[in-house]
């Protein structure tokens, strides 16, 4: 239906073309500058569409082991939120931030302490010796994956400036069997 | 049955057509989001506050703050990272821009300052040492040590005001020794001078550290 339309279309202008060869001139240039129009309109919404994936959310897909069992290797999308303000972070919610191994790549982690806390580097010995203890200077956060053994985090790279964090974790909505909201699993022992 | 969206659609061409002057006067307003976009981008206008970054930088003698042009297409787009690039980056203290420069990048070792608690120290992969060229007036890597790359926006390309020093930022040469011993000639005396002290207390790593290869991994 397409093709028949557009080959009666180029009929007609060659129809026009020959019978009146300024106003096909003329139309030519309109759809010309319309298209342009039509490219600048949609480079726009493309970024648009890139202002609000960065600053007030977007789905993204995840991967890698580090946060097992939370979230799977791969496969997952999950609703991120950018309109936080770092400030707002809580113990035990889940951040996305700059790695600060390698800035061009974005990693999730969980926050274990913040600000002025008192944290044990690695409690199982492996990576710092597990007397070893420091307190969290002041704007930065303590980051640690679920999946301590395949994790790189701050028991690596000491704590991290809230300056990198971007975003915050704030469900899985892909694939269906597991919609999930991200919940603080973090409880105080007396 | 009534189509709402007909209805809305004849009411807002009707609203517009009554109201010609106000369209032509917001109609500018649709092309926000490519200007904002090409801003965070590409390029971006901003004045320098502090005297962290003197005489480089808002000198004395200027009354005005510098208006400069900052380029994040090289910085976080194609990741060029060079020693002596004056760049903005966010404070680890209190995440607010701070203008500094790159002495030092990863694999490098560093002579430090006081008040920092070594007297050497060797920039992780990842990271950067930044100075501001007046350390006394400045809250650098001597204050919080290497930051990551990931902090540093944009890279000081173009001083746009005051007019006098409109141009490129320039490197710090040293004069020529010939010409007349003014003001101007022993400032830029000083900035050489300043440069060469900077780059002798770093030595420069030649080989970069096998990052790439560990990052590779999936862990993450």
């Amino acid at each position: 239906m397409f093709g028949t339309r557009f080959v009666n279309a180029a009929k007609a202008f060659v129809r026009l073309s020959r019978d009146n060869p300024d106003e096909a001139l003329k139309s030519v240039t309109r759809a010309a500058k319309a298209s342009a129009l039509g490219t600048l309109y949609l480079v726009n919404a493309v970024c648009a569409a890139h202002l609000f994936a960065e600053h007030i959310g977007w789905i993204n897909l995840v991967d890698g082991p580090s946060m097992l069992p939370t979230m799977a290797d791969s496969g997952e999308y999950i609703l991120e939120n950018k309109m936080i303000r770092p400030k707002d972070i809580k113990r035990g919610d889940l951040v996305t931030y700059l790695s600060p191994l390698d800035p061009s790549r974005i990693v999730c982690k969980r926050v274990i302490g913040l600000p002025g806390d008192i944290i044990c580097v690695d409690p199982t010995g492996e990576l710092a010796p597990s007397t070893e203890h420091v307190v969290i200077p002041r704007n930065h956060v303590w980051l640690s994956g679920d999946n301590a053994v395949m994790s790189r985090d701050s028991r690596v790279y000491g704590p991290v400036s809230m300056a990198l964090i971007k975003g915050r974790m704030v469900a899985r909505v892909w694939p269906p069997s597991k919609i999930t909201v991200f919940r603080s699993n973090f409880d105080y022992i007396d | 049955m009534r189509k709402p969206w007909s209805s809305i659609r004849q009411s807002w061409r009707t609203f517009w057509g009554a109201h010609r002057t106000l369209k032509r006067a917001l109609y500018p307003l649709v092309w926000l989001p490519t200007g904002i976009v090409f801003t965070e981008l590409f390029y971006t206008v901003k004045s320098v506050n502090g005297r962290s970054m003197q005489p480089t930088l808002n000198p004395d003698t200027s009354p005005w703050r510098d208006l400069v042009v900052f380029d994040r297409l090289s910085i976080r787009t194609l990741r060029r990272y060079e020693r002596g690039d004056v760049v903005a980056l966010a404070s680890p203290l209190d995440s607010k821009l701070l203008v500094k420069r790159v002495v030092a990048l990863e694999g490098d070792t560093v002579k430090t300052l006081p008040p920092y608690p070594d007297a050497e120290v060797r920039v992780p992969v990842g990271h950067a040492w930044v100075e501001g060229d007046e350390y006394f007036h400045s809250e650098d890597s001597n204050t919080f040590g290497p930051v990551p790359l990931a902090l540093i926006d944009s890279k000081l390309v173009w001083i746009v005001w005051p007019q006098h020093r409109f141009g490129p930022l320039l490197v710090p040469s040293e004069p020529d020794p010939r010409l007349p011993r003014g003001p101007s000639w022993r400032v830029e005396k000083a900035a050489a001078d300043k440069a060469r002290w900077r780059n002798s207390r770093v030595t420069v790593v030649q080989q970069k550290p096998s990052s790439s290869e560990d990052l590779s991994t999936r862990v993450v």
